[in-house]
């Protein structure tokens, strides 16, 4: 791993960033837009519910939120170089896969952290709603495991995208909705059907959203939930680069790399 | 080390297609290499394989002594097929590449090469709003940012305008001659082969047909080309032409192209069986042959 070649993709992303209004919309408008219609039904929503209603629509999208932003930061800076036919001058230069990955997850776990102090400082204007009520350690323990999944899911996608060319991008955007039914952000687990409980399990945002909801409540973490998020993430992220590296692997075997469209 | 660039029995498929049937050719250092051919020919092929963007199915390649991938460092491509970042400035995108290639005095190195191609004016300019021309400008600044002892061109000439190909090549001889950059430099523009490259391969359908300096390769036509226009008329050009010792090498309407030994050519000598019938000429010109002659020649001997 070299340091430069990290730097020098960071700073790729950045001028990215700044030359292009929907990145920087990434980052500030659509989590803002998410915050606002979550966080005004929960105006509504606790006359019946009581307060503890709040916790669980803003705590949820918070987190929800930058979850998405990690995901999505990975596909569609990959994406970026497809769309700007790049990937030729990019891989023929000395940067490795691992150098690609590491640079990318760097860039979209700071992305991620913007994205999530904009919103807990706006969550705490508009609806008095504190993030770290659950205790900053518990917090901070669920958000690194969802920011992990993300990473995984993200790298997932750009893995399918390098395999079979940007006919899929549209999985950069939908790929984690498909996720979210299943995850528990906004309801516990017990209210859904048993066989869709049979699935959701399996996802660590399932177990990092009922331990979230269990730390405002008890203020306590619940550690099987921790142990299992952060278990499953490890084996993912594992698995998660070994394809992103055979999709490249097999990039560079079909040409899909050198591609003039 | 005599060769910067060993490629051995070089083999890639996609699929049924064969795109290289196994070719290999061995490049000197500080030699400008041309591999010329026709579309589809393998040329981008190779010079892909070379530049460890597409994995070679059999074969053995070294680059300064090393596997393509363990020297990309000192080496670099351009083509005017791929792009730089479209989103990014002019010395944004190579501020990028200098980095990646890790150059010292990086800010120094994009202004002088930013200057050379004429691009001064369009620095912070983004990629995309630049024409074909400038942006293969471009492209070609950032396959020198890391003054690559090894250089891959890849039709790095196309849609320039003549005044800045020249000059391109004139750069690229300059990069030879005080840097010994080594250069494979593929193109289907003959007469810029001919002026660049110490030494051609021809590839034809994946296969080399033939490698050779440009004056040796020449010479395996040893013919003039006349070409001759003709005012149209009812006399059977072509009976009178089949009567001559010549090559016919093209005939239309009252066009026609022919070959004559040169040792025996004399032009009186053709031309006045065809003036006797009657025949009057309204064009002629006399030709050494080109590389165009002689990959017609090769191609079409291997056809056969």
């Amino acid at each position: 791993m070299r340091g430069y070649i990290v730097k020098a993709m960071l700073l790729k992303y950045w001028y990215i960033t700044k030359n292009r209004l929907d990145r920087i919309f990434d980052v500030f408008y659509w989590p803002l837009m998410s915050l606002m219609i979550w966080g005004f039904t929960t105006y509504y929503l606790r006359d019946f519910t009581g307060n503890f209603i709040i916790n669980i629509l803003v705590g949820g999208t918070v987190l929800w939120v930058f979850f998405h932003r990690a995901q999505q930061d990975i596909t569609s800076y990959t994406l970026e170089d497809f769309w700007s036919r790049n990937l030729y001058n990019l891989f023929s230069s000395p940067m490795r896969w691992s150098e690609f990955v590491v640079s990318i997850v760097i860039f979209g776990l700071l992305r991620a952290v913007i994205t999530f102090f904009f919103l807990a400082v706006l969550s705490f204007i508009l609806f008095a709603f504190n993030i770290f009520g659950a205790g900053i350690f518990a917090i901070a323990l669920f958000a690194s495991a969802l920011m992990m999944f993300g990473w995984i899911i993200g790298l997932f996608v750009a893995a399918l995208i390098f395999r079979y060319g940007m006919r899929i991008q549209v999985f950069a955007w939908s790929f984690a909705w498909l996720i979210q039914p299943f995850s528990a952000v906004f309801y516990p687990l017990a209210s859904m059907p048993i066989w869709i409980q049979r699935i959701s399990i399996v996802f660590p945002t399932t177990h990092i959203f009922e331990g979230l909801r269990y730390a405002f409540q008890h203020n306590t973490i619940l550690w099987n939930h921790v142990a299992y998020a952060f278990g499953i993430n490890a084996i993912l992220i594992v698995v998660a680069c070994w394809i992103f590296k055979k999709s490249l692997d097999t990039a560079k075997k079909k040409g899909l790399l050198t591609r003039r469209e | 080390m005599r060769y910067a660039v060993e490629v051995s029995n070089l083999k890639k498929s996609y699929g049924k297609f064969q795109a290289l049937k196994g070719i290999s050719f061995k490049i000197r250092k500080g030699e400008i290499f041309g591999l010329l051919g026709p579309n589809g020919a393998g040329k981008s092929t190779a010079i892909n394989i070379l530049a460890d963007l597409l994995t070679k199915d059999s074969g053995r390649i070294r680059i300064l002594g090393k596997e393509p991938r363990d020297v990309k460092e000192k080496m670099n491509v351009a083509t005017a097929y791929s792009w730089m970042n479209g989103i990014l400035k002019v010395h944004e995108n190579l501020r990028i590449f200098a980095r990646l290639y890790n150059i010292p005095n990086a800010e120094e190195r994009i202004d002088y090469l930013i200057d050379l191609f004429g691009l001064t004016e369009l620095r912070n300019k983004k990629a995309y709003t630049l024409s074909s021309g400038e942006a293969t400008r471009l492209n070609i600044c950032k396959g020198l940012i890391n003054k690559p002892d090894v250089l891959l061109l890849d039709e790095c000439t196309v849609g320039l305008d003549p005044e800045v190909a020249a000059k391109t090549r004139r750069i690229i001889k300059n990069l030879q001659k005080k840097e010994s950059t080594t250069i494979l430099f593929t193109s289907h523009i003959m007469h810029e082969v001919e002026q660049l490259c110490n030494r051609i391969a021809f590839l034809s359908h994946g296969k080399i047909l033939k490698i050779g300096t440009t004056k040796s390769i020449k010479k395996l036509i040893d013919r003039q080309i006349v070409r001759i226009e003709f005012i149209p008329g009812r006399k059977p050009i072509e009976k009178i032409l089949k009567k001559l010792d010549v090559d016919i090498l093209y005939l239309k309407k009252n066009k026609v192209s022919i070959g004559v030994r040169q040792k025996k050519f004399k032009l009186h000598e053709m031309l006045h069986p065809i003036l006797k019938a009657g025949i009057r000429i309204k064009d002629l010109h006399v030709r050494k042959p080109t590389l165009d002659d002689v990959f017609i020649k090769i191609a079409g001997e291997k056809a056969e």
